[in-house]
């Protein structure tokens, strides 16, 4: 199931960057070959960054890309480490909690003001801003999801599921994934 | 603010990342809490806008991009040719294929912003080569670890944009500024690849000669980097397109290119998302805490108690930074470069300042830092990249061994900056 | 009064913004107590070193972190539409009608900063008319017919484009680069602004017509207000005003400085001296620019503030519509 939703997130997320470049790369050309311009894309951007922000912290953060240094960590007894990866989660997932508590701060206070983008769509700040809220939500969710599972891990004494699960990407990790990759790639003739 | 508190909640913020909790968490904490003991729950409120502030700023947009372009670039199989193309033109010279792991490295750090990525693909390119012809291994994996650290200096940069917009200073000016010191410190490289083959007395680390006919059909893979990197620095250079225009700029030129090698699958392009948006999130997790750490830090009057202290000192800009060299090398030692940047800047920006250090000079000094962290034991992403890529079962340390000569380099690169600044300061000056 | 000093905390202009920051706005803040004899210490913040943008002001004030701001009217106009009522495009042409209205429209504004934000306005002051720099040669305004011009923003966009100009958005750093490329052919901005950043190297013309005048204001928590008995408050206004008075002053004493750098006239002690054409605006460009205030920006600027104030278009029309001869 997560893995569903992270290739719908992920979809979304290159959609927006790549439609976003489309529409720039459009507008640069129209102001250089005829002196006219969208006066569009600027503010776009700043939307498909609020937006694509969202989603990315929950990809990132169902791909253990968020950085933890493990120099340390690693060295630990296994209960410690355990603890660790148990408080780390439930840390993130407090941050990701007060990320979405200060959203919805921002969109009572621009309902209360009916803000408006100083541009020349005049966008009423609510429609972005809900999209953004909505990512932020679910970055909650998952995190608050993640943390739960992780200290019923340590609750119940399943300790080399919760390190296996939640341990730090090392370096060898992401590495692994890399060369998976790139030997993939590799199938043309080499040197 | 006093001077103990701050070196206290510096060093527990340290702690708390050196203990494996998440470096965002650990900036946002500190930041949140120092703030609330100074201000109380209002500090709290605050923070709405400045999040939605740093989220929505359309500068920042260019990080996405740029990540997205060095994914496309890579899925579609490019540095790989560009290896290839390389060796056939470096090869001749002393030290042989050795230039082309910089070279390449260099060449495709200047398209994508991730330099883990640049290591592994062309280490996985490279090894094999390398390894029949009998290439000392150390100093194989020495040249990659160090090559692909030029991708943070050498524009496009994630660093130097994250610096940028925590300082207010021109990304455009950045980049431009990060190009002749990017060149001249790869040529430092490759002449110390030469030096020190032309030392040894084997040389049979030597490549074939190749025909001009077959070095120029070799070259049909040099082209797309070089085409996005022209386009993505001519327009910004030209004033055609700011930061972020480039940068969607670049994208849509890589597409081309893809499509052109017929590599613009769906599953590709699935990948290139995935990984731009882990990459993404991040970099921008770590730069909203940053801003909340910020906001703690200069309303408490942390920076210009800081600034007060070191003019306090006596310190002249060169002794300054020549502390800052030792503070950097030290902490890179065992923090993660972004993480170590980002919670660094607003504190050691603002001393630079008032000493009267170029703002954008500053910025490359920064990353050149960076760019050492990524080499030195014992966190050195670089070194856990390319030993993870190394074919015999030999240890760590024989990288480290083998990046070492490159870590001295870049110390004395620090020094002709600082000796010399016009080397950093001189192309973007020519652009105003 | 050491017993109950009060702490406040005040965000300040950015300190890029130069001479009024530096030279007026930060030493009044920095020497406060010693100003105003009110026993209130203060903690000044200029707004770029927080990392807040400026189209947060507002909303950082309501969250109550903040006692006092150096609020920049154009950026939260966002939240709060009213503010662009003080500097629409075309209504200030130049410093004496800006005074006259600013006077008018303050108690308005005053009001209702008070009634959505808790929060009062002390005084509002302008970085001084924006004014149109040319790589061409311009003898009046309608003359930039065809041309591609920079805009800062929509309002100033919508007005060059009426007389058949190409506005093109584009942030500050960016603008000389463009002019000797030739990206654009003009570009809007305060002169001090234009001779700190070189613009004259790059262009031929300026037209000393004011597009905008870049107001700011001085706006206090109510809550930090009612901190102050009435003696301390009324002090505490009268500061502000000598204040404005001073940078409203100041601002204007700049503003001919800096004409005079840009054209190689004297005196010139601001600055860097160039040699650009000076051209005086017209009574048929004063006239395009009424007629452009009437059709273009009045109106769009009603609709939005209406939407979050009924009233908000008829307050202007009633106090700020005589003292500029509207009928
Ligand atoms: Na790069
Ligand atoms: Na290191």
């Amino acid at each position: 199931m997560i893995e569903r939703l992270e290739n719908m997130l992920a979809v979304i997320f290159g959609a927006i960057f790549l439609a976003l470049s489309v529409l720039i790369t459009l507008e640069v050309l129209l102001r250089k070959l005829f002196g006219f311009s969208l006066q569009g894309s600027h503010e776009l951007g700043g939307y498909a960054l609020a937006v694509g922000a969202t989603l990315s912290f929950t990809l990132a953060l169902f791909g253990r890309n968020h950085i933890r240094i493990d120099i340390i960590h690693e060295r630990l007894p296994r209960l410690f480490r355990a603890v660790l990866n148990c408080l780390s989660s439930i840390l993130m997932a407090s941050f990701a909690g007060l990320l979405g508590y200060l959203a919805w701060n921002v969109i009572g206070d621009t309902l209360a003001y009916r803000s408006v983008a100083q541009t020349s769509w005049a966008t009423p700040l609510i429609y972005p801003q809900s999209i953004w809220y909505i990512g932020q939500a679910i970055f909650m969710l998952a995190a608050i999801g993640l943390a739960v599972k992780s200290l019923w891990l340590l609750i119940s004494g399943k300790l080399a599921r919760l390190d296996e699960e939640y341990q730090p990407k090392s370096a060898k990790q992401e590495l692994e994934d890399e060369l998976d990759s790139a030997s993939q790639r590799q199938r043309g003739p080499s040197l | 603010m006093s001077l103990d508190y701050i070196f206290i909640a510096f060093a527990l913020m340290v702690a708390m990342m050196l203990l494996g909790l998440p470096i965002a968490v650990s900036m946002a904490a500190i930041g949140i809490i120092g703030g609330i003991m100074a201000y109380g729950l209002p500090f709290m409120n605050s923070i709405s806008p400045v999040v939605w502030g740093v989220q929505n700023d359309s500068l920042l947009t260019s990080i996405p991009l740029f990540v997205l372009l060095g994914e496309i670039l890579l899925r579609a199989g490019i540095a790989d040719g560009m290896y290839r193309s390389l060796s056939i033109w470096l090869g001749r010279l002393p030290g042989g294929l050795l230039h082309s792991n910089i070279g390449t490295c260099a060449l495709f750090a200047a398209t994508s912003g991730s330099s883990v990525a640049t290591a592994a693909t062309v280490g996985t390119v490279a090894l094999p080569s390398l390894n029949e012809r009998r290439y000392p291994i150390n100093q194989s994996l020495g040249s990659l670890a160090a090559g692909g650290a030029l991708g943070i200096l050498i524009p496009p940069s994630v660093n130097l944009i994250v610096y940028g917009s925590l300082t207010n200073t021109s990304i455009g000016q950045l980049f431009m500024a990060g190009i002749i010191p990017g060149i001249t410190l790869t040529l430092l490289f490759m002449a110390y690849i030469a030096v020190s083959s032309l030392m040894r007395t084997r040389h049979e680390d030597k490549e074939a000669n190749y025909s001009w006919r077959e070095r120029l059909s070799a070259s049909v893979d040099l082209i797309p980097p070089l085409v996005v990197f022209f386009i993505v620095m001519g327009s910004i250079y030209s004033g055609l397109a700011t930061a972020t225009e480039s940068a969607a700029l670049g994208v849509v030129t890589a597409l081309i290119f893809a499509g052109l090698k017929r590599k613009l699958t769906w599953t590709t392009l699935r990948t290139c998302f995935i990984q731009t948006a882990r990459v993404t999130g991040m970099i921008l997790l770590i730069i909203t805490a940053a801003f909340i750490l910020n906001l703690t830090i200069s309303l408490t009057g942390v920076a210009s108690t800081m600034s007060s202290w070191v003019t306090s000192l006596g310190l002249t800009p060169v002794m300054f930074l020549l502390a800052l060299v030792v503070f950097y090398l030290v902490l890179g030692m065992f923090m993660d470069v972004l993480s170590m940047q980002v919670a660094t800047i607003p504190i050691t920006y603002p001393m630079a300042l008032a000493l009267g250090i170029d703002p954008i000079w500053f910025g490359i000094f920064v990353v050149l830092m960076c760019e050492l962290g990524l080499i030195t034991p014992p966190v050195g992403m670089n070194l856990f990249v390319v030993h993870g890529i190394r074919p015999d079962n030999g240890s760590i340390s024989g990288v480290m061994k083998g990046a070492f000569p490159y870590v001295l380099l870049m110390l004395l690169f620090a020094g002709l900056i600082i000796a010399v600044p016009a080397i950093v300061t001189w192309l973007p000056e020519m652009m105003r | 009064a050491q017993e109950n000093t009060i702490q406040w905390k005040v965000l300040g202009q950015p300190l890029a913004t130069g001479k009024i920051q530096s030279q007026k706005e930060q030493p009044f803040f920095e020497n406060f107590a010693e100003r105003t004899g009110l026993p209130i210490e203060i903690n000044y913040q200029p707004v770029d070193t927080t990392g807040i943008k400026d189209t947060e002001q507002l909303r950082i004030m309501k969250a109550g972190l903040f006692d006092l701001v150096s609020l920049r009217m154009s950026p939260n106009s966002r939240d709060a539409p009213v503010l662009t009522g003080l500097d629409l495009v075309g209504l200030n042409p130049d410093y004496a009608t800006a005074r006259t209205v600013t006077d008018a429209y303050l108690p308005v504004l005053d009001e209702q900063l008070q009634e959505s934000f808790d929060v009062k306005l002390l005084g509002a002051w302008p970085f001084g008319p924006q004014i149109l720099f040319c790589d061409a040669p311009v003898s009046s305004f309608s003359d930039i017919e065809g041309l591609k011009v920079r805009v800062y923003d929509q309002n100033l966009a919508k007005f060059v484009e009426s007389v058949g100009a190409t506005a093109v958005p584009m942030s500050f750093p960016e603008v000389h680069q463009s002019l000797s490329l030739g990206a654009v052919d003009c570009a809007i901005t305060g002169p001090s602004s234009a001779n700190s950043a070189g613009w004259p190297e790059v262009t031929t013309h300026q037209l000393t017509l004011g597009m905008g005048s870049a107001m700011n204001g001085y706006a206090i928590s109510l809550k930090a207000w009612n901190q102050l008995d009435s003696n301390q408050q009324e002090t505490l206004q009268t500061a502000f005003n000598e204040l404005n008075d001073e940078i409203w002053e100041y601002s204007e004493s700049l503003y001919n400085d800096a004409l005079n750098c840009n054209s190689g006239q004297q005196p010139c002690e601001t600055g860097t001296e160039y040699d650009l054409v000076n051209v005086e605006p017209t009574e048929a460009d004063l006239a395009q620019v009424r007629e452009a205030l009437l059709n273009i920006s009045l109106p769009t600027w009603a609709d939005i503030c209406d939407q979050a104030n009924p009233d908000c278009s008829a307050n202007w029309e009633a106090n700020v519509g005589p003292v500029i001869g509207l009928e």
